[in-house]
């Protein structure tokens, strides 16, 4: 049976079909995969030369070590091939990584301007400042200060 | 000796530090805050003690908390590590007071070097050259200005109690000296309660060279060469070696020479290290005490992997009184070592400090090349401490060579789940100016551009087809390693193992 996946890295999608004996399609090139261990595979590409990766799958996508070089590629089933991801951060703020919750400058009903500080974090030892992407009027606040807030959790609702 | 150590620190060098001991027989105490119940030094130490809630303040740095969790695991002795409270005086009193044993300088040296002001005053007095520069009276607003003018511009404001490079400021012209020094000691006041500032001229593209010196408790002070440490981040280093590749041999005899001076003058013991600034090339450049760090370095490694010394061993033997059985014409410097450190941080996004767990890790491994990591695969990396998370020190014969290991081993680091400098770390190694050896401490932050620029990357095709093996498969894979054109089915594994989610 063929298994078909969309990986995609920022705009780019690309389908790829693997084949029960390891003989793999992407777009129109053939190369041929093989488990090396846990979580490890053996590329060899089109010309023949042999690619050792390292791969994880997180929440966020599968995570992928190919000679010191990260990526993180999204994963996506071929049916839903052409759907386009709607965009991440229209209209709330999220925390870029786990963080304490430093001062939140901004009230709801506040108007803001692009570029002003909404709130404050702190995460290893650093501040953070989030800022507004644009102009508008802050909608609700979803932390307080001193709480531990994790990523991709909205913090503020902007309309 | 010591028998039963409590280590006040965590991460890669708690691990470090529980190697040593292991090797010298002595029992070590990890000690933990509720963030690193899990982590790596509290599994492989003899002992852990949790010490307190997940912020520093309250458990890392609570001074009655550690001493408290010493007594009741009956230790004899603290190893602070670095950071944290290896360079506070009232830390190593409380010891003394609580009798144990501080691993590293007694109180009154630690407070000593600690004054900036104070340590270059001392290393005048023994003839170790400073950067010329003053210390305005702050009881005369006027005297700043003066002093700014007698040093001349371009200079630096430091503030006297610091580190880290806070509230530090370039100035270049007498116009633009009142708002940064309002800016410098305001800076000062919050990090270190302590506003003195002192004017120093400011030596353009110079390199920070170090060295590693030991004191006994007979008052022989040793020292181990230098580290070149003249590629940072914003004050940061992130990538350290030895021997330095500008430093030459009469340089470097006069270098070790001050830095052994240095070391008396402060009637210095255990391991320290002493830092400079090096301005110009040859026989002819010119070096400056910049400070004293009155502890075990991140770096200390290099000079381990040249020297062929244990530094911690040699630390635990001085804390425990014994004989060193080291001359210094035992100590030599054989072929280059060199170490980066792995951050968690995302050199894409501003070197964004990044939290998480690490899903897949591999250390690189053979001749020459040494891990010291204070991860394992599954490990959390909490938000509340330093980002470093592993160094790659690797030894080879060469410069040249050491920096092809230093290339191969990055690569065959496996990291995964969190973002790390990994690819940073591997645009400087292959930088013009890098492998050159022409680098000054402003070389990263100058070339930021292109760096940052080697380090965006497109995923190539293999990356894609893994992602996407390692979503299929995830669930049954085959378990026999065989050539990847061969003819086994990849996913209709015989029996085999999972990948554990």
């Amino acid at each position: 049976m063929t298994r078909r996946r969309v990986v995609r890295s920022g705009s780019d999608a690309f389908v790829v079909s693997i084949e029960h004996d390891g003989r793999v399609r992407v777009n129109d090139t053939d190369l041929t995969v093989a488990a090396a261990g846990p979580g490890q595979w053996r590329v060899v590409d089109a010309g023949g030369r042999a690619h050792l990766a390292y791969a994880a799958r997180s929440s966020e996508g599968v995570w992928v070590h190919l000679d010191g070089r990260v990526f993180l590629l999204e994963i996506g089933n071929a049916a839903r091939a052409d759907a386009r991801k709607p965009p991440e951060t229209d209209g709330n703020l999220t925390a870029p990584m786990p963080a304490t919750v430093l001062s939140v400058r901004v009230q709801p009903g506040a108007k803001i301007s692009a570029g002003e500080t909404l709130l404050v974090l702190e995460a290893m030892k650093m501040e953070l400042p989030i800022r507004a992407p644009r102009d508008g009027v802050v909608r609700a606040v979803h932390c307080r200060e001193g709480e531990l807030v994790q990523p991709g959790v909205v913090l503020v609702d902007l309309s | 000796m010591i028998n039963r150590l409590l280590i006040a620190n965590r991460g890669e060098i708690a691990v470090r530090i529980i190697r040593a001991c292991r090797e010298l027989g002595i029992e070590s105490v990890a000690v933990y805050s509720d963030a690193d119940a899990d982590a790596l030094h509290v599994r492989l130490a003899d002992r852990a003690i949790r010490i307190g809630p997940a912020p520093a303040a309250e458990s890392y740095l609570a001074i009655p908390a550690l001493i408290e969790a010493a007594r009741g695991a009956g230790a004899q002795a603290i190893h602070p590590g670095y950071g944290f409270l290896s360079e506070r005086a009232a830390f190593a009193k409380a010891c003394a007071e609580a009798g144990l044993i501080f691993v590293g300088p007694p109180a009154d040296v630690i407070a000593r070097m600690g004054s900036k002001v104070g340590a270059r005053r001392l290393m005048q007095a023994h003839d170790v050259p400073v950067v010329p520069g003053e210390t305005p009276s702050r009881a005369d607003p006027a005297a700043l200005e003066t002093a700014a003018s007698r040093v001349g511009y371009p200079l630096l404001l430091k503030p006297s109690a610091g580190g880290g490079g806070i509230g530090m400021r370039v100035v270049r012209e007498a116009s633009a000296l009142a708002a940064a020094s309002e800016a410098s000691r305001r800076e000062a006041r919050a990090a270190f309660g302590d506003d003195e500032l002192y004017v120093e001229r400011l030596i353009e593209r110079a390199r920070h060279v170090e060295v590693q010196v030991l004191g006994d408790a007979h008052g022989r002070v040793l020292h181990f060469f230098e580290r070149e440490c003249s590629v940072q981040r914003r004050h940061q280093k992130v990538i350290e070696e030895s021997p330095s590749p500008a430093v030459t041999p009469a340089l470097r005899q006069r270098m070790v020479a001050a830095a052994v001076a240095a070391a008396r003058a402060a009637a210095y013991r255990n391991a320290g290290t002493v830092e400079f600034l090096v301005e110009g090339l040859g026989d002819e450049a010119r070096f400056y005490f910049l400070e004293m760090n009155t502890r075990l370095q991140v770096e200390h490694p290099v000079t381990e992997a040249v020297t062929g010394v244990d530094l911690v061993a040699a630390q635990l033997r001085v804390a425990s009184g014994e004989d060193l059985a080291l001359d210094q014409e035992d100590i030599v410097q054989r072929g280059h070592a060199i170490e980066c450190r792995i951050y968690a941080e995302d050199p894409l996004h501003g070197f964004l400090p990044q939290a998480g767990r690490v899903l897949r890790y591999r250390e690189p491994s053979g001749p020459g090349v040494r891990v010291d990591s204070g991860i394992t695969e599954g490990a959390a990396v909490p938000v509340q401490y330093d980002p470093l998370l592993a160094k790659l020190v690797v030894h080879a014969e060469t410069r040249q060579l050491a920096i092809a290991r230093a290339r191969a081993a990055l690569k065959s680091f496996v990291i995964l789940g969190i973002r790390t400098n990994v690819p940073y770390l591997l645009a400087i190694l292959e930088h013009p100016s890098f492998t050159a050896g022409e680098i000054d401490t402003g070389f990263l932050d100058r070339d930021h551009g292109t760096l940052g620029a080697a380090v965006r990357d497109e995923p190539p095709l293999e990356a894609i087809v893994a992602a996407a093996a390692e979503d299929v498969g995830g669930a049954n894979v085959r378990t026999d390693i065989a050539d990847a054109r061969g003819n086994a089915d990849p996913w209709s594994s015989l029996s085999g193992w999972r990948i554990a989610r």
